[in-house]
């Protein structure tokens, strides 16, 4: 055995000395790993969400049509939209389309989430039917619904037929298009929201309702001053999630009318698309998805602060 | 007696306005082009027919199935795998930086995907990958900043003292992910894959744009191009569609659990 191993051996036994310097050592390889860890999707994150957004800022004041190099033009873009009417005529239609659908598939949601929970039987395979519609895939859900709004032989103009009502050619017609592609919107996300404020309503006390109930409270004062101030954190995130996803709806249109009749259906989103995608105006169509960006921002932004003034009360 | 009669009205109409365009879809496709136009759209014709699905398997459609297969069993088995190591680290790792990070990633759940389709089309021209399964992939393989946070809420709540026992035991982090925390989280892990599996399955709008030939094309942008491709031919547009729903209803039938509890994991029970 030679010296050197000797000593090794020794310096292992004596505590003292060895775990300051072997501690160190162990804490710095295995720090590697949280970055490690991380790294794929921070790369991600990087590559494809934060890059991104640098870029369309930054091509919002360029004009480029990708056959040519981009031109630096200020805020030519921006001057041009605020000025061009089928901008504000797209912005109208999201708006509305928005309006149509968050307030009905968020009322309803709520309205279902209340008779499932009034001790009904079969709670379970009605909560599994009213979610059924949320798993379907837009683009197909858009076609079947083209279908049944169709104006000869779809189901709701045949129906109307039997009453003697002649439809109308919905989808074609300037009035209807935009609330019958609402109506597949509503149709998808109400049961999915259900389940929200079914999952909030379940959290709610018993105890609370009784009280109330002693103090001769009736059910609507009870669900207006117990149950809709409780079901604050499920209802902030139903209008959050949902307003967002409405005001970027584009597979819907795209299938149902194509943002027809006469850009009747024109969404936000449908206009940035065909701006870049059919015109190839990349720098304009950049400078909308800046627009659709700060919209929704702002939109979220302003639920935020509503429902934080209106502070959550934590029950349990 | 009446109040609760009135309830089940309710949410029976309710629920078969849920389920109808689904039965729709099964009655249309077993038509063919005659009983369509002498039957009622809400009645089944005699005998049922099998053509239009026989006409669908003739095309290109059962590749474009097999590609959209592909593209989600990749874009999940990516999104379980990055989702796990970083929402772990976030959960359970000191390390420096840690609360901005989490926070950036937070701060991008708020960028609307209508957003970054331009650029992002723009970045994969640049790298020549327009129209190839790279291009179609790799924005959306590396776990999303919504799936990092259910998977993180879900990790915070497994008792700290079970790592802290492996540790004990020597074992390192990747031997603690792996025999400890995940076996815990299959019910999580299992919401995850369901909400990425429907996501992916359902993807458009990129696909769309990223792809153009036959090679790697998506069932949902086949399905949107026979529309304009035969005209009105609704009994094969509502086979296409019948074939595209059922692996989704299959998938809810038996997991529909792991869908209810995406509710949870959201933290709002």
């Amino acid at each position: 055995m030679s010296r050197a191993q000797v000593e090794v051996a020794g310096s292992e036994a004596a505590p003292g000395r060895t775990a300051a310097p072997a501690a160190p050592r162990r804490r710095r390889l295995t720090s590697w790993y949280p970055y490690l860890f991380v790294a794929p999707s921070l790369f991600g994150v990087v590559a494809f969400l934060l890059l991104p957004v640098l870029i369309v800022a930054a091509l919002s004041f360029f004009n480029w049509r990708l056959l040519s190099d981009p031109t630096f033009t200020g805020l030519d873009n921006y001057r041009k939209l605020v000025a061009d009417p089928s901008v504000s005529h797209s912005l109208g239609v999201t708006v509305l389309y928005v309006l149509l659908c968050v307030p009905l598939q968020t009322v309803l949601a709520l309205c279902l989430a209340v008779l499932l929970n009034q001790r009904v039987k079969g709670v379970k395979v009605f909560r599994a039917l009213f979610v059924v519609p949320w798993i379907a895939t837009p683009i197909v859900m858009g076609l079947i619904w083209d279908w049944i709004f169709d104006p000869v032989n779809g189901a709701i103009n045949s129906a109307l037929a039997v009453v003697g009502i002649q439809g109308p050619e919905w989808l074609s017609d300037s009035t209807w298009a935009l609330p019958a592609v609402a109506l597949v919107n509503i149709w998808q996300h109400t049961g999915y929201n259900m389940l929200f404020f079914l999952a909030g309503l379940q959290g709610i006390p018993k105890e609370l309702h009784d009280a109330a109930s002693t103090d001769g409270a009736t059910s609507w004062q009870r669900f207006f001053t117990i149950t809709l101030p409780l079901l604050n954190p499920a209802m902030f995130f139903v209008l959050v999630t949902n307003m967002i996803g409405a005001f970027q709806v584009f597979d819907t249109v795209f299938v149902m009318t194509d943002g027809g009749p006469s850009h009747g259906t024109e969404v936000f989103n449908f206009k940035i698309f065909a701006t870049a995608f059919r015109e190839f105006d990349f720098g304009y169509a950049s400078a909308l998805a800046v627009i659709l960006f700060v919209i929704i921002l702002a939109v979220t932004l302003v639920q935020v602060r509503y429902f934080n003034r209106r502070t959550t009360y934590d029950l349990s | 007696m009446f109040k609760k009669f009135g309830i089940y009205a309710v949410l029976l109409v309710g629920a078969f306005l849920s389920v109808f365009p689904y039965l729709l879809v099964v009655l249309t496709a077993s038509k063919s082009r005659g009983q369509l136009n002498a039957t009622k759209p809400w009645l089944p014709a005699f005998p049922p027919s099998l053509g239009n699905i026989e006409r669908l398997l003739g095309t290109g459609f059962p590749h474009f199935l097999g590609n959209t297969l592909v593209m989600t069993a990749a874009l999940t088995a990516g999104q379980l795998v990055f989702t796990t190591f970083a929402a772990y680290a976030f959960a359970r790792m000191r390390f420096r930086g840690r609360e901005a990070l989490f926070w950036l990633y937070m701060a991008t759940l708020m960028v609307p995907t209508a957003v970054t389709v331009i650029p992002l089309f723009l970045i994969m021209r640049q790298l020549d990958l327009v129209n190839t399964w790279y291009g179609l992939l790799v924005p959306y393989l590396l776990g999303t900043p919504y799936g990092i946070f259910l998977m993180r809420q879900f990790f915070r709540g497994i008792p700290a003292g079970l790592e802290d026992a492996a540790r004990i035991d020597g074992a390192g982090p990747l031997t603690t992910l792996w025999r400890i925390i995940l076996p815990l989280s299959r019910p999580a892990l299992g919401t995850l894959a369901i909400i990425t599996v429907i996501s992916s399955w359902n993807n458009f709008m990129w696909p769309l744009i990223i792809t153009s030939g036959d090679d790697t094309r998506v069932i949902t942008v086949a399905l949107s191009g026979l529309k304009g491709a035969v005209g009105v031919d609704d009994t094969l547009m509502m086979a296409g569609s019948l074939i595209a729903l059922i692996p989704m209803v299959a998938i809810f039938i038996f997991f529909q659990r792991y869908i209810v509890r995406s509710v949870v994991l959201t933290g709002l029970k």
